[in-house]
């Protein structure tokens, strides 16, 4: 083959022609970049190119029943520097260190970090009214104001559990914090700007400040007063019985509202860093399960009234001991109680007794109906770390099991579930899930975002049933093992509870969690109230439920009855008296009005064996506690306030 | 005297293109310019005194008869490689970029490859003149040619520029099948030129992480993947008309080094598809120019020189528009004419006037 031009020529039209074709598929790609993918490249552009500042919203506070904050948000404004975006860092922090009085040295060394944003420390946080305007005047390139917020604690170490805690950047970390999160943290807002790849913005390019949407508050169901009362309570039983724990819960059972909840431990929120995690994590009233004890036999009661399994009058023969599948399990009280009726069964809390009614219910129906009750499944409260509690299987339940059931051992449970289980019987058979949270509310409209109602799970006994063993249970206050809760004029009703606590796979002999599960008034009850004690230590006195928690119920339900203006009824079971155990009685005397000295001299003149405490000043008796006319105790103190006027 | 014949379009063509290509520079490196030498113009001013340079060059060597340079195309060729060899002898080769490519004093230097690419060019066109038949014999012709190919090519390898190596092999097979080499012969070389190509990639593994960045950049988008990712930004920002000019963003130090290989996606950021495809067109129309001109000359020397220039404009034009459209692995070739560069743009400007003489020859002819 000969070398010729033509040949040559020939080759060079390929080679053009084949470069037309690549430079054709060059421009089908730029073409198909810019066109039909320029929506995708603008955004990564636009992901990549600016820089968006975070600008923290303010928080939600946490407000109880009455409108009150219990857990506050407090802000105020705070200087942050973008310092890319100062372009005389010298000038800049001149002029803020004159309106902050602050050094020069220190914020001209803040203005020129190397960061996407820094705080004025310490100068700029947290600034007046006055500084705020003087700052937002100066206008500086690279100056921003915005609202820090911390979280500020009215009622100190009060309910800490239950609201939980906040993290560094005001996140929810436990409690009810971590639970409404999404509620209480706002929307972040930002100031954004455009910037080349190390964070200087690009001259002639705008920034945009988007202004963050402060948090709902959130309204509790939580009454503040009764929950003074319920941190009283604990704090005495405390400081008498140096126990490990103590939970308390206060619900209102005709619409499932938790007015109180409150445990011992408890910490200092502000200062929770410092604490076990523990003590923030863990809510005791929902996450810790124990054998319930003699509370529990308010369900087995219930059960066997419903399933027409005995009428309170028929009678029952206690021996003292009862024989299950070869066992011989024993009363609580040597020797037995002897002949009784039913009803006395229960003021007893008789276990024997409570053996017979749950073999006539029979296992099936019994446990259908402990379900039915709510135990072994969550109650759906809305807070985090809620436990389901243990219950036999069905197929496991033998006779021995079924016996201890029915009298409260071998089932695992919360405080929360009894109390939703005995709101059910004190609101006339209704099973309600509880209610911590009633609405939102936005901070700045004091508009209600959202409100949430009552929410009734299922009915598990009806209205008869349960007025029945509401009546059987103002008879264990009025005449039974509960008689340290009973309170003149109240009408409690309730139940005690001793579970001993297996440690090393025995029932411990020291250990015991004591209960006491009441409500009143108990024809129509207003307030269910619970208390367990986890490991009291009284002094030369035997552990019961009735002698160390019957009488904090008793407290609360009364003092929270007065401050919601229940009257007091003169129509409930009158007290048994018990000489040597229950105290003398003496009639409290009208003393509001008097002049203070004529208040005491009357006081000691009358006989009565009582004490006296003033609050206030001045020479007039304004009110007095207890009122007039109400029992108290020998010995007990009246409170005078003391006021300038009649 | 004869009047002066110029091929008029080639020329508005090419200094249309060195007009945008300095526009461009200036847009694209005033960030650079400005963090690095505090002198927003300083990339530019220096670009257009090559320019300028450049164009004065063109049209003295537009006026020249081009045969002069097959007399001294053996010197020309044997210098390149003397200036190849000095460049990797640390102390007198600067390194720029990670390659030691540089002869020069100071911020002016020589580039030693570009050097050689050309006169590689010159050296062979005249090769293929004097001995028209044998390069279709292999032993006499084509692997005597790859032998003295293979040696530039392995000086430049060891700069290292692989880009550079790839544009130069490119071309000279491309001038190799146009001088009439034998097709089997061809196929063979471009059997063993991808060959080779893999190896080195597989050797260094700087280059095998930009052919895995290059098949998925989004895998890897704040390293290996970057160049890539914000070359397409760019490319995708610019959408139809472009940002305007100087309004690139992509420019303040996302792209690395935009006024030299990435300087494409900047003219497609800043002036869009429109301007993108302007430009494209423009070469096309040079190539089809400078082809018209291998074809019209009336010796064997004018019509493979002519076509060997062109080829090497359309190589990198097709590499660099490659990369910057993720169509290739990001390879380090500047854009001719309008590309930062002074021995790229000055030399690239020679070759314009080159075709111009061998075009005013033909038609004297």
């Amino acid at each position: 083959m000969k070398v010729t031009d033509s040949l040559i020529k020939r080759r060079f039209l390929f080679v053009l022609l084949g470069t037309c074709g690549v430079f054709g598929l060059l421009i089908g790609r730029v073409v198909h970049i810019t066109t039909i993918e320029t929506k995708f490249y603008r955004q990564k552009a636009e992901q990549t190119i600016t820089r968006s500042i975070p600008v923290y919203a303010l928080r939600g506070q946490f407000l109880d029943a009455s409108g009150e904050p219990l857990v506050k948000t407090v802000s105020a404004s705070t200087v942050i520097a973008v310092p890319s975006q100062i372009r005389d860092p010298k000038s800049t922090a001149e002029k803020l260190a004159k309106v902050l009085h602050g050094s020069l040295q220190r914020i001209y060394r803040l203005l020129k970090k190397k960061t996407l944003m820094v705080y004025l420390r310490p100068y700029g946080r947290r600034i007046d009214e006055q500084k705020t305007r003087a700052i937002r005047k100066l206008r500086l390139p690279g100056i921003y104001l915005t609202e820090e917020s911390t979280r500020s604690y009215p009622l100190g170490s009060m309910s800490a559990s239950v609201f939980g805690v906040t993290g560094g950047e005001g996140q929810g970390l436990s409690g009810l914090e971590l639970y409404y999160n999404h509620v209480l943290e706002g929307k972040k807002g930002a100031i954004r700007y455009v910037s080349d790849a190390s964070g200087r913005e690009i001259p002639s390019t705008n920034d945009t400040y988007q202004k963050p949407q402060p948090g709902y508050d959130v309204q509790l169901s939580l009454s503040t007063p009764i929950s003074e009362f319920v941190a009283r309570e604990i704090d005495q039983v405390v400081a008498k019985y140096h126990p490990d724990h103590v939970t308390m819960i206060v619900e209102q059972p005709s619409t499932g509202k938790i007015l109180a909840m409150d445990n011992y431990p408890s910490f200092n929120p502000e200062q929770w860093r410092q604490v076990s995690p523990a003590l923030y994590n863990r809510n005791l009233a929902v996450w810790q399960t124990f054998e319930p004890g003699s509370t529990f036999k308010i369900v087995t009661l219930a059960t066997a009234i419903q399933e027409h399994q005995v009428t309170l009058t028929q009678r029952f023969y206690d021996p003292g001991y009862y024989e299950v599948a070869g066992h011989r399990i024993r009363c609580w009280k040597a020797g037995g109680h002897g002949s009784q009726t039913f009803l006395q069964v229960v003021e007893n809390s008789c276990n024997p007794g409570f053996i017979t009614l749950g073999e006539r219910i029979g296992k099936n129906a019994l446990f259908s109906s402990i379900k039915n009750f709510g135990f072994g499944k969550k109650t759906g409260i809305t807070l985090p770390g809620e436990s389901k509690g243990i219950l036999f299987p069905l197929s496991r339940v033998g006779p021995l099991e079924l016996a201890t059931t029915a009298f409260g051992q071998g089932v695992s449970v919360t405080p929360i579930q009894q109390v939703m289980a005995v709101g059910a019987i004190a609101n006339g058979g209704l099973l309600m899930k509880p209610l911590l949270v009633e609405k939102y509310i936005n901070p700045e409209t004091k508009e209600v975002v959202q409100a949430f109602s009552p929410h009734v799970v299922r009915r598990v006994v009806s209205e008869a049933t349960a007025a029945q063993v509401r009546d059987a249970l103002e008879h264990v206050v009025a005449q039974g093992t509960g008689a340290n809760a009973f309170q003149e004029g109240y009408r409690i009703a309730g139940k005690t509870g001793t579970a001993q606590v297996v440690e090393n796979g025995h029932y411990s002999r020291q250990h015991y969690i004591v209960s006491f599960i009441g409500m009143a008034p108990a024809n129509h009850p207003d307030l269910v109230a619970y208390v367990a004690i986890d490991y009291p230590r009284p002094k030369n006195s035997p552990v019961f439920g009735g002698t160390i928690a019957a009488p904090v119920i008793g407290h609360v339900l009364a003092d929270s009855l007065q401050i919601m203006h229940v009257a007091p009824s003169t129509t409930g079971i009158p007290k048994r008296f018990r000489l040597g155990i229950d105290p003398s009685m003496t009639q409290v005397l009208n003393l509001s009005g008097m002049k203070y000295q004529d208040a005491v001299r009357q006081m000691m003149n009358s006989g009565l064996i009582l004490r006296v405490s003033v609050s206030g000043h001045g020479d007039y008796v304004v009110s007095q506690r207890p009122v007039a006319g109400e029992f108290v105790p020998q010995g007990s103190t009246i409170r005078l306030y003391l006021g300038q006027e009649q | 005297m004869h009047k002066l014949h110029v091929d008029l379009s080639l020329v508005v063509v090419a200094l249309l293109l060195v007009v945008i290509g300095v526009t461009m520079v200036h847009s694209a490196s005033t960030v650079l310019s400005g963090i690095r030498f505090h002198d927003n113009f300083f990339y530019v001013k220096k670009q257009l005194l090559f320019a300028s340079l450049g164009t004065f060059l063109m049209f003295v060597l537009a006026r020249l008869d081009y045969r002069k340079l097959q007399r001294v195309a053996g010197l020309l060729f044997l210098l390149s490689l003397v200036f190849l060899v000095l460049v990797l002898v640390p102390h007198i080769g600067q390194v720029r970029g990670g390659s030691r490519a540089w002869l020069g004093i100071g911020a002016f230097g020589l580039q030693p490859s570009e050097l050689a690419k050309f006169s590689l060019i010159v050296y062979l066109s005249a090769w293929f003149a004097r001995y028209p038949m044998r390069v279709q014999s292999l032993i006499k012709g084509f692997l005597p040619l790859l032998l003295i190919t293979g040696v530039t090519l392995m000086l430049i390898i060891l700069e290292p520029d692989l880009g550079q190596s790839a544009v130069i092999g490119m071309t000279i097979m491309v001038m190799l099948y146009f001088a009439g080499a034998r097709l089997r012969h061809m196929g063979s070389l471009v059997m063993i030129g991808l060959a080779a190509f893999v190896g080195l990639i597989l050797m260094a593994p700087y280059r095998l992480s930009r052919v895995v960045a290059f098949l998925n950049p989004w895998q890897y988008p704040d390293t290996i993947g970057y160049h890539i990712i914000m070359s397409l930004i760019a490319l995708g920002r610019g959408g139809l008309l472009g940002v305007g000019l100087f309004h690139s963003t992509q420019k303040f130090s996302y792209l690395p080094e935009p006024q030299t290989d990435f300087i494409f996606a900047i003219i497609t950021e800043e002036l869009g598809m429109v301007g993108a495809v302007f430009v494209l067109v423009l070469f096309l129309f040079l190539l089809y120019r400078g082809m018209l001109i291998a074809m019209r000359s009336t010796d064997r020397f004018g019509m493979l020189l002519a076509a060997g220039l062109t080829t090497v404009i359309a190589v990198q034009v097709i590499i660099n528009v490659g990369v910057v459209t993720s169509l290739m692995p990001v390879t380090g070739i500047t854009l001719p004419f309008i590309s930062y560069g002074g021995s790229s743009l000055t030399l690239m400007l020679c070759a314009v006037g080159v075709l111009l003489s061998i075009a005013r020859q033909s038609r004297i002819g």
